[in-house]
């Protein structure tokens, strides 16, 4: 018996002209389609309802239920509706994408149809269809995006050398040295260094978001795999089953925790700097916030 | 069983090392930019044809609803208030009424007292004019009785004694003659 443990970088199962098409792109395709005649259906819907001023029913009633109670949690981070309308999109693109992706590595077929290809003048079975979040390449995309997203909407928002202050600050100093105080003059200082350390945190910010997406991920398409090899017969269809529930459980937290994190950095990115004093204390709140979705 | 598979993975994962850490994790820009494009395009999709458009009418609807709630507030304080307007107004009415329909009984037991003595006055009035019209008309009929009765008398008289009297002592013997009677 053999089992083909999926390696850690994606593989190409073909060329479009002469670019390299990878088995994690192939369902990134088919999640693209997925929504494209999701919002097909749902923009039907929608002009079949929203323009007769009717009471929706069917697929537009459902996406709004759950809208709601998505836009109801994300009021209780932004604690402003307009934020929450403006970050939905953002927020809600990545959860649903995160999710679809994740659940669509528990299909059967998922890893399991393969192509043969020629490497080096053997054949090498690569699978044709893998979760899309099992691909460094798709989350570094997702966490490049959010984190860099964050950083744009904030500067727009508030400004662009409010926003930088928050990072360097040249200004704290600046009123620290006016104040002639020593003790004001030190903590600037020392705030100038920690400003400066936030611009490396920034990075961790996109490596772990990344990584933790990732790992959850992958290990659990290798816990599946190493699950339906290590017993033979119909063993193999049984023992993955519990594990196959507990990946669902898994995709759904991942999607959860990318996207919350995601509007956190956006919310902290769209606050105005308080005075000194309060910013350190609403910091470590929000710190303290984050370590407890972090741990997830 | 399983043992050379890992060890098989562990041998691409060194194969993959040769390219560093981000070589063994598969990192490949041109991957990068692939998933990154693929990404964009659904975000556009979401954004553009499904979280915006219901967002926006879930907004609107949100909207109307707090709109129609305010309205429904502001609807019942001004009812209350009418209320209270119509309720004071009612108050003034009804004591503009009772006090309408006070003046009228006393006014109507005012006029009722004198249309009852005058009546009083005018049908006092009628007994004594009557009394008095009776009281004439008796001393007439008596008047005229005694004159009747005089000459009745007096005929008798002149046919009882068969004698003729000159008229003034037959009137002397009259009035005699009824001073006694």
């Amino acid at each position: 018996m053999t089992i083909a443990l999926p390696p850690l970088a994606s593989e190409v199962v073909f060329h479009l002209g002469a670019l390299p098409v990878t088995n994690t792109m192939v369902n990134s395709f088919i999640a693209l389609v997925l929504f494209a005649i999701f919002a097909f259906f749902l923009n039907l819907g929608m002009k079949k309802y929203y323009a007769k001023n009717q009471a929706p029913k069917g697929l537009v009633n459902f996406f709004e239920s759950i809208l709601e109670v998505v836009l109801g949690y994300i009021d209780n981070v932004t604690k402003d509706r307009k934020k929450t309308l403006k970050f939905l999109p953002i927020v809600g693109s990545l959860f649903l994408f995160i999710l679809i992706s994740n659940w669509m590595g528990l299909i059967p077929g998922t890893g399991s149809i393969i192509r043969w290809v020629s490497e080096n003048g053997h054949l090498t079975a690569i699978p044709v269809f893998r979760p899309a979040d099992t691909d460094l390449n798709m989350t570094l995309a997702m966490a490049v995006f959010a984190v860099i997203g964050a950083h744009l909407i904030g500067i727009f928002t508030i400004g662009f050398f409010k926003y930088v202050n928050k990072f360097i600050k040249f200004g704290d100093l600046y009123h620290a040295i006016k104040t002639l105080k020593p003790i004001n003059i030190l903590t600037a200082i020392i705030e100038f260094f920690v400003g400066l350390i936030e611009v490396f945190s920034e990075i961790a910010k996109m490596v772990s978001l990344s990584l933790r997406l990732f790992g959850n991920i992958f290990a659990g398409e290798v816990l599946l795999t190493v699950l339906a090899g290590l017993i033979g017969g119909y063993g193999a269809y049984i023992i993955p089953l519990p594990f196959e529930g507990l990946e669902l459980l898994v995709g759904l937290i991942q999607a959860i925790v990318f996207s919350m994190l995601t509007l956190v950095y956006l919310t902290m990115a769209t606050t105005e700097p308080h005075a000194h004093v309060e910013s350190n204390i609403d910091h470590k709140h929000d710190t303290m916030e984050f370590s407890e979705v972090e741990r997830l | 069983m399983i043992l050379p598979e890992i060890l098989n993975s562990v041998v691409y994962a060194q194969e993959a090392a040769s390219g560093g850490v981000a070589g063994t994790l598969g990192l490949n820009l041109t991957y990068f930019i692939g998933q990154l494009i693929t990404f964009a395009i659904v975000l556009l999709i979401l954004w553009k044809f499904v979280f915006g458009p219901v967002a926006k009418k879930l907004q609107e609807r949100t909207d109307k609803v707090e709109k129609a709630m305010s309205d429904a507030d502001r609807i019942t304080k001004e009812k209350a208030e009418f209320e209270k307007w119509r309720q004071e107004q009612m108050n003034v009415a009804r004591k503009e009424a009772s006090e309408i329909v006070n003046k009228s009984q006393t006014d109507a037991t005012k006029a009722r007292e004198e249309i009852l003595i005058k009546a009083k006055e005018d049908q006092q009035k009628l007994v004594d004019q009557a009394k008095e019209q009776i009281y004439q008309e008796k001393e007439q009929a008596l008047t005229s009785a005694k004159s009747e009765l005089a000459n009745l008398v007096t005929t008798a008289a002149e046919k009882i004694l068969r004698q003729k009297l000159d008229d003034k002592k037959d009137a002397e013997l009259v009035k005699e003659t009824l001073k006694n009677i």
